[in-house]
């Protein structure tokens, strides 16, 4: 897929997304549709510059960060965006905008079905080790230094 | 790195191009798209309808959020679920959404990244006061090294425990093992198996964790941070839940130490892996596997 072809078709599912995200954001979070566009319109816009930087920097960098990192740089205490930018995407609700990305992983899924009947229940069983390994190993050393300086 | 082409949580390949994103290609294709948005509208507005659930477990909570139901109905109206039983369904949700779908994940994944840079900002200079830990929590991440080798050998694995327990794989972990060894090495197939178990069970596990974690005495912070082990939707899962189970700490900054984690974990998780957690854990093994490894 070209630069072109690939900024259309993605901005075109970010609209797709975004519409989504809004009525979702209606029925869970009594959000009202008309003053949320502004704050989905910022949020579809910092989505097309991620997506495409993402792409085009040869940085092993998902899309993802880009998205955090530009938003985060509007927002800081010291930028002269931070008040205006905050005040449109406030009103899309935080859980609003995870739950579309779970329903397309959920349908993604069934692609791998076959794969993971051969893995076998044994690596199965060390993933889940791996996710309690991960998880606790990085909550100790974080709660040892936290606490050495002094935060908690 | 190996173009994975593989359903993504996060993109990895900055340069690949054709495949993993051709299904998003609109042209041509209405219909296709039309079934696999108006599936996903519906997910999400059941799922949000019944909204976030709480149960007390002992001095936990097991906090149900609507992402979690979303990610189990689409689960099972997959076409290799219960669509495999229902002709019907399977007319309604075909491959094709499936394969919409998966780089979408990506794509749905952007108001959730903006979402946490909101809330990283205004939480700035407390997370800037917790960069030591934020820096060395990152090696926890090499717990797992620690934990799940050793059963690995246990079970009777050889080199796919290589594979499977060198990180939580993740797409730049996958990419790196198929890299080094091969997708059909015993260490691709290992590590094969933890990408698609964290794929299929990944949200679940995470979400009704980050509900349970704080019954063991640890911070709500230092549990925050631990969220961010390097997937958009585990951690979301993690911290969503974990925020809504613990009220002694706000939640902007349960997320803000989530997602700045997570962001860390972006930068740094690629050459943590393969500096660190590949020589590691072929050192272990070498130790390990003679002493306990089974034939």
């Amino acid at each position: 897929m070209d630069r072109t072809d690939f900024v259309t078709n993605a901005l075109a599912m970010l609209v797709v997304v975004g519409v989504i995200t809004l009525i979702g954001n209606t029925v869970g979070y009594d959000a009202g549709i008309v003053e949320s566009i502004p704050g989905i319109v910022l949020i579809i816009a910092i989505g097309i510059v991620s997506l495409y930087l993402a792409r085009e920097i040869p940085l092993e960098l998902p899309s993802f960060a880009y998205a955090i990192f530009i938003a985060m740089v509007l927002a800081l205490p010291f930028s002269p965006t931070q008040e205006v930018f905050l005040r449109y995407t406030d009103r899309i609700s935080f859980l609003a905008t995870a739950t579309p990305i779970l329903a397309y992983a959920g349908l993604s899924v069934s692609l791998q079905m076959d794969r993971l009947k051969q893995i076998g229940w044994k690596l199965v069983v060390v993933a889940v080790f791996v996710f309690f390994g991960t998880f606790f190993g990085s909550a100790i050393i974080a709660q040892t230094v936290l606490s050495f300086q002094g935060i908690i | 790195m190996a173009n994975t082409n593989t359903e993504t949580d996060e993109p990895t390949d900055a340069d690949s191009d054709g495949d993993r994103w051709d299904p998003i290609r609109v042209s041509g294709r209405w219909t296709f798209h039309l079934k696999a948005h108006v599936t996903v509208l519906l997910i999400v507005v059941v799922s949000e309808f019944i909204g976030t659930q709480t149960y007390p477990v002992g001095p936990g909570q097991v906090v149900i959020l609507p992402m979690l139901y979303a990610v189990v109905f689409g689960m099972l109206l997959g076409y290799r679920v219960l669509g495999a039983y229902i002709d019907e369904l399977r007319s309604v949700v075909p491959k094709e959404v499936s394969e919409i779908s998966s780089p979408l994940i990506v794509v749905a994944l952007m108001p959730l990244g903006v979402k946490y840079g909101t809330l990283v900002a205004p939480n700035f200079y407390d997370i800037i006061g917790a960069g030591p830990a934020f820096l060395l929590q990152e090696l926890g991440n090499l717990g797992t090294i620690f934990l799940a080798l050793p059963l690995a050998l246990l079970l009777g694995l050889k080199r796919e425990a290589i594979g499977s327990a060198v990180s939580i794989a993740r797409e730049p972990t996958l990419g790196i093992i198929t890299d080094l060894y091969g997708p059909d090495s015993p260490e691709g197939i290992g590590v094969l198996g933890t990408y698609l178990t964290g794929t299929f069970l990944g949200t679940l596990f995470f979400g009704i964790l980050g509900g349970l974690a704080p019954i063991t005495g640890l911070h709500p912070r230092a549990i925050a941070m631990a969220c961010g082990m390097g997937s958009g939707s585990m951690m979301t899962a993690c911290a969503g839940s974990l925020a809504t189970a613990v009220s002694s700490v706000p939640e902007d900054e349960i997320l803000a130490f989530a997602a700045t984690s997570n962001l860390l974990t972006g930068l740094t998780g690629v050459y943590v892996v393969l500096f660190v957690g590949v020589p590691l854990i072929n050192k272990l093994y070498g130790v390990l596997e003679p002493i306990i490894g089974r034939n």
